[in-house]
């Protein structure tokens, strides 16, 4: 009796090690790559706001998003020739089905350069249409959830079914991301004051 | 916390808008009885199972690394809570247990368990809103239960048209009960 | 290689897992939204159920009947975890728009089912021909659903725009609603299609009788 558990426990535990195994080696296989895919998108989306920024300059550290439900993942100062053209901000917080990140671009003017849905827990086919390329809340002008924000000047609104289009059944998610994107951009916009007060900052030789 | 609640009870029900635990809720719905005893088992192993899981990957899995075992681990966590509620309710409550049956072992297999015990980390909660939201969520399972139970009764006494008679005429039901709670959405701003 | 063929068939129409043994529907319905979700999914599930059969099958003499449910969730886990990690990697876009339905592979009801009842007890060869006809059985009805509602939905499939612009899409199709409904004449559909498969044969052996006698 004892002699069958003994060898029970032993065949399951055999099962379980050789499992633990097998997954620690794909992991390590495909962790690489994940970070790489992680790395990419953000990239891709960086420069996609900014397409004439040299690089991307980590300002975390200086921003603050003052709505206490969207957390600030990370900022970037996008710069050329060591003179700012705007600033990145990665964002995340709740939306319908779960967390989404945003990224705002604001170029120095105070108007919105982009905004790119990096990732999203909505429902496909609903809210999850503000990160699908194809689906166009303007189908004229083949507008995205996220594209009709670029351009868009910090002073305005940024109200659902005022000055913001929303994804067709998806209200609270379209509420939900323009509130990350007018928290994001604001604090994007309080960055660039600091520019704007000391323009000493300004590389030497540069404008 | 009462919009985590009140999104995953009614506005996001796990049956109605998003389609998990559908063998149980084909299967188990002939009888109210049987639904509410089905809905009450499944709140409760998901409550215990938050309770374990969140805890095991937050304090051990992430910080030794081995965030990739959660599949394995999760799911290990819910079978040994079932086997351990069958053991309960076969020495405690023989009547339950007789009645459930071959359903009882399911449990482990209940897609919105799992789902439950994922989306707490994925959605980043804390420790007592993963609770809420497994309370949320096996509560709007055991509301989608009994209000399909209910309407398989009237079923039963009335004229189907020939291709919707069996499993049809349910899903076409579901459909309507769904529509119905996507009206909750103006519940939350 | 006719048994491997007749085992291999039945996952499809006869005994297909969604339409007929009515299982592993959980992951099926939400998927549905999109072709190319409906594809990634179907093939996600083939892939962690044949491995898992073929697995089993290995090792069915050696894996003690009282503890065969742990071992079986091991190993299914195992190689939905393996799937997960592989689609994280190489195919990160469809990986996240499926989000939690790939961990959820482990708790579908098609390979938890057949893996019990099938691969602990039949050969390797024949479990590999029950998966694959399980496996394409469950992604012919996926993708036929997710066709359905993507092009009347959206008015695409798998992105790309089908319909003309000016087909004004039927949104109830995308909205959990329509997917009941839809899942609802599927089933009627395949029960119709088994009825005349049934009839057809059952002509074919009155007439192979009557030659006979």
């Amino acid at each position: 009796m004892m002699k069958d558990i003994v060898k029970l426990g032993l065949i399951l535990a055999a099962f379980a090690a050789a499992a633990c195994v097998g997954l620690a080696f794909v992991n390590q296989a495909t962790e690489a790559q994940i970070a790489v895919n992680a790395e990419k998108q953000l990239n891709e989306s960086l420069s996609g706001l900014f397409p004439e920024a040299e690089k991307f300059v980590d300002a975390t550290a200086e921003l603050k998003i003052a709505d206490p439900a969207v957390a600030l993942e990370a900022a970037y100062l996008a710069e050329r020739g060591g003179a700012p053209l705007g600033v990145a901000v990665k964002a995340k917080g709740q939306s319908y089905g779960g967390p989404t990140t945003v990224l705002v671009g604001v170029a120095l003017d105070r108007r919105i350069a982009g905004v790119r849905i990096l990732d999203g827990k909505d429902t496909p086919g609903l809210g999850a249409n503000a990160m699908n390329p194809t689906f166009f809340v303007d189908k004229s002008k083949k507008t995205t959830f996220p594209g009709q924000f670029s351009g868009k000047a910090l002073s305005d609104p940024f109200e659902v079914k005022n000055d913001v289009v929303a994804i067709t059944a998806s209200t609270i998610t379209s509420k939900a991301i323009t509130k990350m994107i007018k928290a994001s951009a604001d604090a994007a916009s309080a960055r660039l004051e600091a520019f704007a007060a000391a323009p000493a900052e300004a590389a030497p030789g540069g404008k | 916390m009462t919009k985590i609640f009140i999104i995953a009870l009614l506005i996001n029900n796990v049956v109605l808008m998003r389609f998990l635990a559908l063998c149980s809720y084909v299967g188990m719905t002939s009888d109210v009885g049987q639904s509410v005893g089905m809905g009450f088992a499944v709140t409760f192993v998901t409550v215990l199972a938050t309770a374990a899981t969140w805890p095991l990957y937050n304090f051990v899995l992430l910080p030794l690394g081995l965030g990739f075992l959660q599949i394995l681990v999760f799911i290990l966590v819910i079978a040994s809570l079932v086997q351990l509620v069958e053991f309960y309710l076969k020495k405690n409550v023989p009547g339950l247990y007789a009645a459930m049956g071959i359903y009882l072992p399911l449990i482990t297999t209940n897609c919105a368990i799992l789902a439950v015990t994922f989306e707490n980390i994925s959605n980043g909660y804390s420790f007592i809103e993963s609770i809420v939201y497994a309370v949320g969520v096996s509560l709007g399972y055991l509301l989608a239960m009994v209000l399909l139970a209910g309407v398989r009764i009237r079923i039963k006494n009335s004229p189907v048209p020939k291709f919707l008679k069996g499993t049809p005429i349910l899903f076409a039901a579901t459909s309507l009960i769904a529509i119905a709670f996507m009206g909750f959405s103006g519940l939350v701003k | 290689m006719k048994r491997l063929w007749k085992i291999f068939k039945a996952g499809i129409i006869y005994e297909n897992p969604l339409l007929m043994l009515m299982i592993g529907l959980c992951s099926a319905l939400a998927v549905t939204t999109n072709v190319s979700n409906g594809v990634g999914m179907g093939l996600a599930m083939t892939f962690v159920m044949l491995f898992s059969e073929v697995i089993i099958s290995l090792f069915r003499k050696v894996i003690p009947n009282s503890a065969r449910m742990p071992i079986f969730i091991i190993v299914i886990a195992a190689f939905t975890t393996i799937i997960d990690l592989v689609m994280k990697a190489y195919f990160p876009e469809l990986s996240k728009s499926m989000g939690v339905f790939i961990p959820l592979i482990v708790v579908n009801c098609i390979i938890m089912g057949r893996v019990e009842a099938f691969a602990s007890k039949e050969k390797v060869l024949d479990c590999v021909a029950d998966s694959l006809g399980m496996g394409l059985g469950y992604t012919w009805v996926l993708v036929g659903i997710a066709a359905f509602r993507e092009l009347l939905g959206n008015g695409t499939l798998a992105g790309l725009q089908v319909m003309p612009a000016s087909f004004e899409p039927i949104l109830f199709f995308i909205l959990p609603p329509g997917g009941f409904l839809v899942f609802a004449l599927f089933i009627s559909l395949n029960i119709w299609l088994k009825g005349r498969m049934q009839k057809a044969s059952a002509k074919a052996e009155a007439k192979a009788e009557e030659v006979a006698a």
